[in-house]
């Protein structure tokens, strides 16, 4: 064997490794979601559900409501996303393409706000929701999901803006077109994969958000995916079976979308770097 | 630079500037204010907070002014003072480990001339999963009666007993310092990925002429010129990690006893169950007040490039 022949089979042996356990806690994950009762407890386990069964699809849904869950999320999430879509392109616009003063400290502080721990606005925000009478309503989640996940999209929003070439916007300009017209009828047309970006990272941020939720949205009627998982196992015995039945539910979306706007989110990651 | 003439020059033979600075303003200000009112304006009311004793009444929350004492008694309590080197032990291992893998796997799939797309896309997979769904699957692989991870280490030798990986302090720590790795080490992977694609190859052309060892050009071509992105990539790991709470509050609830409470988990758990939101607010500040730090710190320490972004 040549030093190439060698090299090439310890990349694909790292790659394999790599891949196995990428994918092996999620198998073991799905693969459980279909096991019966007995086979879910046996030791040691099997690699296999055997015999199939959707009993866990069936407790989950009927026993435990989890279409509740999903409707709740699908709202708080969509809604979200389209509310930090439009007001990131306006600020995204105004912060890339006009003569704002500050906007150097404007963007490195938006970069700040974009990280900070959510426990540090947890109890301020808590006592707003009570006194506004906001906990358990959609609201609660939707006007602070927003809020949070702007910072970073107006990020991406004028970064793509930037790359946009000027010619057009200043034909418009001088036809007397007005700045909504531009940025709705030049500007977002032109920038779908940077739409793309930001509105994969915001719905998936709303998709996975866990501490607000849990607090502000706690009766079961508006608990979202993630509260309604992590309450699942309240009991003195954790339904694994249910819990994984209903993840693997609220894993799929995301998972498809996140592989089908791979080049999206890929370009969102290194572009900012942020969430993870 | 050079070419991004700003608009207001360009736009000045056709239109006042004025027109577009309060048009700039009109469309900047509603998502700017959002965040204002929704970010800022509730951690400094936090802090205001923190001064204070709060009363929960029936019809809201009554303030009544004490000063630091909050704050004199969360710093002698020794449950702050554990959970606040847990919090930096915890996020200075992670990320450390995370950015050795991650390094390690970047590259890999650099070196990788098929199917790259197709890594990537799995990488992403736990980067998107739901950090409940992830604890809930790892308590599930470290159960003590019927957990696959005991099966699998007993099947291959090396352990002749189950162990209950969460139930003593010390292995719940490793156990959830792995469940947090598994999930984040891509995040950090596809990041250095994307660093090391911009590197020029006919810098390592050149060593390679001058017959530089793998090490040399690594720690002299790959590492220096990557620079700026492993600060970046580590500046958010680092305040991503301060504020763990979703693993503990699933995975192990803090125990056992409270070797894994973080500081967002006590923080939590002092505002809403034992309904101290005065106390609660202080440790969340104290929590604030050294994220900020760190990562003014290391905004000081990369200026140029985070200036540059900006800019």
């Amino acid at each position: 064997m040549n030093a190439k022949t060698v090299r090439r089979f310890w990349i694909g042996f790292w790659v394999i490794i790599v891949a196995l356990l990428t994918i092996a806690p999620l198998y073991w994950m799905i693969a459980t979601s279909f096991k019966n009762y007995f086979d879910l407890g046996a030791f040691p386990p099997n690699l296999f559900p055997n015999p199939v069964t959707l009993v866990n699809y069936q407790h989950a849904f009927r026993l435990y409501h989890f279409q509740i869950y999903i409707e709740n999320s699908m709202i708080v999430s969509v809604t979200t996303t389209l509310l930090v879509l439009f007001f990131g392109s306006l600020a995204g616009y105004a912060l890339g393409r006009l003569p704002i003063r500050g906007r150097k400290v404007i963007m490195v502080a938006l970069l700040m706000i974009s990280v900070f721990p959510e426990i540090a606005v947890i109890s301020p925000l808590y006592m707003i929701m009570r006194t506004l009478g906001w906990l358990n309503s959609y609201q609660a989640l939707i006007v602070p999901y927003t809020a949070f996940n702007l910072p970073f999209a107006i990020w991406i929003l004028r970064n793509y803006f930037l790359s946009i070439p000027y010619e057009m916007e200043e034909a418009a300009r001088i036809d007397g077109a007005s700045g909504w017209r531009i940025i709705f009828q030049v500007i977002l047309p032109q920038s779908t994969p940077g739409l793309f970006t930001a509105g994969v990272f915001t719905f998936t941020a709303a998709w996975t958000e866990f501490l607000m939720a849990l607090t502000f949205n706690s009766i079961p009627q508006f608990r979202t995916i993630p509260v309604g998982i992590a309450l699942f196992g309240a009991q003195f015995v954790i339904p694994y079976g249910t819990i994984f039945a209903a993840s693997t539910i609220a894993v799929l979306p995301i998972a498809f979308g996140v592989i089908i706007f791979r080049r999206a989110v890929v370009s969102g990651l290194t572009q900012g770097a942020v969430k993870g | 630079m050079a070419i991004r003439v700003s608009l207001a020059h360009r736009m000045q033979r056709h239109r006042p500037t004025r027109y577009l600075v309060s048009q700039g303003w009109t469309f900047a200000l509603p998502g700017l204010l959002i965040i204002l009112a929704i970010t800022i304006f509730p951690v400094l009311y936090s802090i205001f907070v923190s001064f204070n004793h709060v009363a929960i009444t029936s019809s809201g929350f009554k303030l009544s002014w004490v000063g630091v004492r909050n704050y004199r008694t969360i710093f002698s309590n020794s449950l702050y003072q554990y959970s606040l080197v847990f919090t930096v032990i915890y996020t200075v291992v992670t990320v450390l480990v995370e950015l050795i893998l991650g390094m390690g796997v970047a590259l890999v799939l650099n070196a990788l001339s098929r199917g790259r797309g197709f890594m990537l896309a799995l990488l992403l997979l736990p980067w998107s999963l739901v950090t409940v769904i992830s604890a809930e699957m790892w308590s599930y692989i470290y159960n003590g009666v019927y957990g696959v991870l005991n099966a699998i280490l007993m099947g291959v030798g090396l352990l002749n007993h189950p162990v209950t990986w969460l139930g003593t302090p010390i292995l719940a720590i490793i156990s959830m310092m792995v469940a947090d790795i598994w999930k984040t080490t891509p995040f950090v992977a596809i990041i250095l990925l994307a660093g090391l694609q911009m590197i020029a190859g006919d810098l390592y052309e050149a060593a390679d002429i001058d017959g530089a060892s793998a090490g040399y050009k690594f720690w002299r071509i790959t590492v220096p010129l990557l620079r700026p992105t492993i600060a970046l990539s580590v500046l958010f790991r680092v305040l991503q990690a301060f504020g763990l709470f979703d693993l503990p509050f699933v995975l192990t609830g803090g125990g056992p006893g409270h070797a894994t409470e973080s500081l967002a988990l006590l923080g939590y758990q002092v505002m809403f169950q034992d309904l101290n939101m005065g106390r609660g607010a202080a440790i969340a500040a104290s929590t604030t007040l050294i994220v900020l730090l760190a990562s003014l710190v290391v905004l000081r320490v990369f200026r140029a490039q985070v200036e540059e972004g900006a800019s």
